[in-house]
């Protein structure tokens, strides 16, 4: 049999083919590798139960239609128990071992600190579900993209409300004495001074202070029309709503999301010292005056009701972590590859992507995605499927 | 204004002034700074709200038996973090034991109760929450209650004079036919029973939570030191003016400055009084 010089370069020319052919074979077959890192155990895991749900929800939805082009969602989960260093840990495993084409998580930004650098380095596209300012930088971390508020968003939407809607002039701002804490009041005190409000009282109050009633007392003196509460801490909230009841000051108070969480209803003295609470909240996740969530949302969680429970967390969370799992889906199904650069350079083209949670839009040059007027007030004490009555005053 | 920075005061002090008391009970029986003094705080808010509030039961048995717990809890820290090293007390292994004991009650609270604040219940239903509420002079009263009941136990029963013989001078007490192991484990469920009072009287205002001990285990130390190591009235008085002192000064600074304000007040006074303002000289044999 004689060979051809023709037949020797095609030859040849598959031979060197054959290898990224069936590269390209395994990987159209091999399921899409999610790294979910939370804080599954701990004093910091309630966020995760929420978050959680929607995962698995979002994967069964995918995986029970067929996958995104036939391949099938794997969620690889690690419990970093909020610790930084397990976090960090967890995040080298998912990339080195486990080889993930995207990571949503860590869920809290002391761990998200630590592993964003990590996750840049390998260019793993990631789902920022943290709310420190310096989490997202495109230059330094072209792979990452928030996909919740910033605090700075938060501070928007509380100075907002208490300058457009409640029209108020004098605020007290309040935070309590750990990182977080410290940094939003500083953040938020610059904010509203900015803003031309004028900041009467401010204080970082020790969560652990038996009674706040002398840092309610200078408010007070000081003229205050709303306190500014940023605290984690539903025992230095509820101090400070029943200080407030106690000194009979009917004055407003606005602040974290954690104003709403259902352990300061044991903790107030009386139900009604819960009234005239306004927290950070989200307007798919608000209840509009007829009752009713917007469509999408009000669809999706009587779709889901029996099935998991929704009374026990926040209907955020649950969002989120849908909205999570279908950005890297949808990114993966439009590109037709889960490649790094594919699977960022989709979200880079986003705008006004319709999240469960929020609206998300991203550019190269922009990765804090939620849309901020999404970000809205909510009446604290007003909890039912994990979702909040809109704070008065909204249209 | 000032009724209500005094109410909160005093209520607080009252706490610290406990807990210092109870540092006093553990260290007069066995001249040992147990640090778990704090944490049997804790544990008396924890159990009230845990006999009460979850287990229903009535405010006088749930009381007696959040007492009783704690109680118990002195108990075992004598045989397990005390006892142990009572040979070696000039190495100060008491430091490490009963702090590595205090931080095993902490987790376990932590883990088996919760990490956060829990209501504690509302034990009469008096007062509004103005200066004049339960939850603000409940501490003084059980302060006042103690401190009486602790100077007709140790002047007027034959138990509470045996517990000075071995506070004064263990060996000589021996000698003399006292049960030392029996009255030390006496005076460490005793003194047990009274850190859980504090936490109990102070439970409305402290709410039943994990993290209290460290607070109570860091501002009950202030009155001791204060106040002179073993003296209990000293103690109170101590307590009473911390606990007033640092409401005026977060009612005047306001924050974590206020915290800062209340250790420079406290260095100040034991570099002008080491002994504590109501401690005596130690004295030396030469």
């Amino acid at each position: 049999m004689s060979l051809t010089r023709r037949a020797l370069v095609r030859a040849s020319a598959a031979t060197l083919a054959l290898p990224a052919i069936i590269r390209s074979a395994r990987a159209a077959a091999e399921p899409i590798r999610v790294g979910w890192l939370a804080t599954f155990t701990g004093p910091l895991s309630s966020p995760t139960i929420g978050f959680d749900r929607g995962v698995k929800w979002a994967v069964e939805q995918v995986n029970g239609s067929g996958g995104v082009n036939g391949r099938m969602i794997e969620v690889i989960s690690r419990d970093t128990q909020g610790d930084p260093t397990k976090a960090v840990n967890a995040t080298q495993d998912v990339i080195s071992r486990q080889k993930v084409h995207a990571i949503f998580g860590p869920v809290n930004s002391g761990e998200l600190l630590a592993t964003t650098p990590i996750m840049a380095r390998a260019r793993m596209p990631s789902l920022v579900a943290g709310v420190v300012n310096s989490l997202i930088d495109p230059v330094k971390y072209p792979n990452a993209f928030r996909v919740t508020p910033s605090n700075a968003q938060w501070d928007d939407a509380v100075r907002n409300y208490c300058q457009n809607i409640m029209k108020v002039k004098k605020v007290a701002i309040t935070a309590d004495a750990t990182g977080y804490g410290t940094s939003a009041h500083d953040d938020s005190v610059a904010s509203f001074k900015k803003a031309g409000l004028e900041v009467v009282y401010d204080a970082v109050i020790d969560p652990a202070q038996p009674d706040v009633t002398p840092d309610m007392l200078r408010a007070k003196n000081a003229g205050a029309e709303v306190m500014v509460s940023w605290t984690v801490s539903a025992g230095m909230a509820a101090r400070m709503m029943n200080a407030r009841a106690a000194l009979n000051w009917d004055v407003p108070i606005a602040g974290h999301p954690a104003l709403g969480t259902g352990e300061i209803g044991k903790l107030v003295d009386k139900p009604e010292y819960w009234e005239k609470v306004y927290q950070v909240g989200y307007r798919s996740c608000s209840y509009g005056p007829d009752g009713k969530l917007p469509k999408p949302n009000q669809d999706f969680v009587d779709s889901v009701k029996g099935k998991f429970p929704l009374a026990d967390t926040s209907l955020w969370w649950i969002a989120s972590g849908v909205d999570a799992i279908r950005l890297i889906s949808e990114a993966v199904a439009k590109t037709g590859s889960s490649d790094s650069d594919k699977i960022i350079g989709y979200w880079n083209t986003l705008q006004m992507w319709p999240g469960l949670y929020g609206h998300y839009s991203f550019t190269p040059q922009e990765h804090n995605g939620f849309l901020g007027s999404d970000v809205v007030m909510s009446k604290a004490n007003t909890q039912r499927d994990g979702a909040f009555d809109l704070a008065p005053g909204y249209v | 204004m000032l009724a209500a920075i005094l109410a909160a005061g005093f209520a607080v002090g009252a706490t610290y002034a406990l807990i210092g008391v109870t540092y006093n009970i553990m260290f007069s029986a066995s001249r040992v700074m147990s640090f778990t003094a704090g944490q049997l705080g804790m544990a008396g808010g924890v159990l009230g709200a845990l006999f009460i509030n979850r287990l229903g039961l009535p405010i006088l048995p749930g009381f007696i038996l959040a007492l009783a717990g704690c109680a118990l809890i002195g108990l075992v820290t004598e045989i397990v973090a005390v006892r142990p090293v009572l040979k070696a007390l000039d190495q100060h292994l008491y430091v490490l034991s009963t702090l590595a004991f205090a931080l095993m009650i902490q987790t376990f609270t932590a883990i088996e109760w919760s990490t956060e604040p829990q209501p504690f219940p509302r034990l009469l239903g008096i007062g509004e929450g103005g200066p004049l509420d339960e939850k603000f002079w409940l501490p003084v009263v059980a302060c006042a209650a103690t401190i009486i009941g602790l100077e007709l136990l140790y002047r007027r029963t034959l138990v509470g004079r045996a517990f000075l013989a071995i506070a004064e001078d263990n060996f000589a007490a021996r000698a003399l036919g006292l049960p030392e192991r029996n009255l030390r484990m006496a005076s460490f469920a005793l003194a047990g029973a009274v850190g859980g009072l504090a936490g109990f009287a102070g439970g409305e205002l402290l709410l039943a939570f994990f993290a209290n001990g460290a607070t109570l285990n860091f501002f009950g130390f202030v009155p001791v030191a204060l106040g002179g190591l073993g003296n209990n009235r000293g103690a109170v008085i101590g307590g009473l003016a911390l606990g007033v002192f640092q409401q005026a000064a977060n009612f005047l600074m306001g924050g974590v400055v206020a915290g800062v304000a209340v250790f420079v007040v406290f260095i100040i006074v034991l570099l002008v009084a080491p002994q504590g303002l109501f401690g005596a000289p130690a004295a030396r044999r030469v």
